[in-house]
């Protein structure tokens, strides 16, 4: 469970960081009463999808069917932020630079426009939550503790909200890559441990092989990312 | 629509790794090495993180 909730946790601030970045861009055309409600729209809505997807995934009677199901879009999640990782850490990639989305939105000719500024920056508080929707619902429904993990969703978009308020800037100094890389490990092993597990497998050493898998998923990301930095491709 | 359903699952290149490597891993356990399965699937997700990067 601890897992599961510092997963959350980690994936929501990433998250919450860059959709911070775009609320900060439109509140300043806008105003940061108008954004603010844009940004808690999206949130409810996530909220209301995290219910029905918890409700949908709670209704699949076959528990190894919704195990496999969980373990899948973990894995679909966990092999793309550690391919992205491993591409930025070894330089294949430009590291996300929360100060060049700022100004990217900053320029864009619509942000002025009240209306238009508004759903920047609904559909991209949105868009940002989805991924944390996925990793709440996911995680949460699987270790049958789905408030827990939303309230560290929750919690992580509070200390960015702190961290935002005082710095009154894009948070360009979060090492989002380092956090990018370690959650995707962490995913990738519980998604291949359920999958596995709901094909019946049956794991050496339990769910003791979750660090296991963890901790290769770590080493082997370090050392491709090693790797195509000493021969670049 | 198009930017919800690449948030959720990726594009075409992330569901075919996945998929193949799940494929490959469940095919695994229908043989006489099913217990390699727990080995096989871990580097093959590697790799295929390792092929994602790169593309």
């Amino acid at each position: 469970m601890i897992g599961a909730i510092v997963a959350t946790f980690l994936t929501a601030s990433v998250e919450w960081v860059e959709a911070y970045t775009i609320l900060l861009a439109v509140a300043l055309s806008i105003g940061w009463w108008r954004a603010a409600g844009a940004g808690l729209a999206a949130i409810a809505t996530l909220g209301v999808l995290t219910g029905l997807g918890s409700v949908g995934l709670a209704h699949i009677g076959d528990v190894r069917i919704l195990q496999f199901f969980i373990g899948f879009f973990l894995i679909l999640f966990g092999v793309r932020w550690l391919g992205k990782a491993i591409a930025r850490g070894a330089g294949l990639r430009k590291l996300h630079d929360e100060g060049a989305e700022f100004a990217a939105l900053r320029a864009r000719s619509d942000i002025n426009e009240a209306r238009a500024a508004w759903m920047i920056a609904f559909n991209g508080v949105l868009l940002e939550g989805l991924e944390v929707w996925l990793i709440v619902v996911a995680l949460g429904v699987q270790t049958h503790h789905t408030l827990a993990a939303a309230g560290a969703a929750v919690a992580a978009a509070l200390v960015v909200l702190a961290a935002g308020l005082a710095a009154r800037a894009p948070l360009s100094k979060v090492p989002e890559n380092t956090i990018k890389f370690t959650v995707g490990c962490g995913i990738l092993a519980f998604g291949t441990f359920w999958v596995l597990e709901a094909l019946g497998y049956a794991w050496p050493f339990a769910e003791f092989s979750l660090l296991l898998l963890f901790g290769f998923n770590v080493l082997g990301g370090l050392a491709v990312t090693r790797a195509y930095k000493m021969r670049p491709v | 629509m198009r930017g919800f359903i690449k948030t959720l699952f990726g594009d075409a290149r992330n569901v075919c790794t996945a998929a193949i490597c799940v494929a490959a891993g469940a095919a695994l356990l229908h043989t006489p090495a099913a217990m390699l399965a727990g080995f096989v699937l871990p580097v093959a997700l590697l790799a295929g993180a390792a092929h994602l990067a790169k593309h």
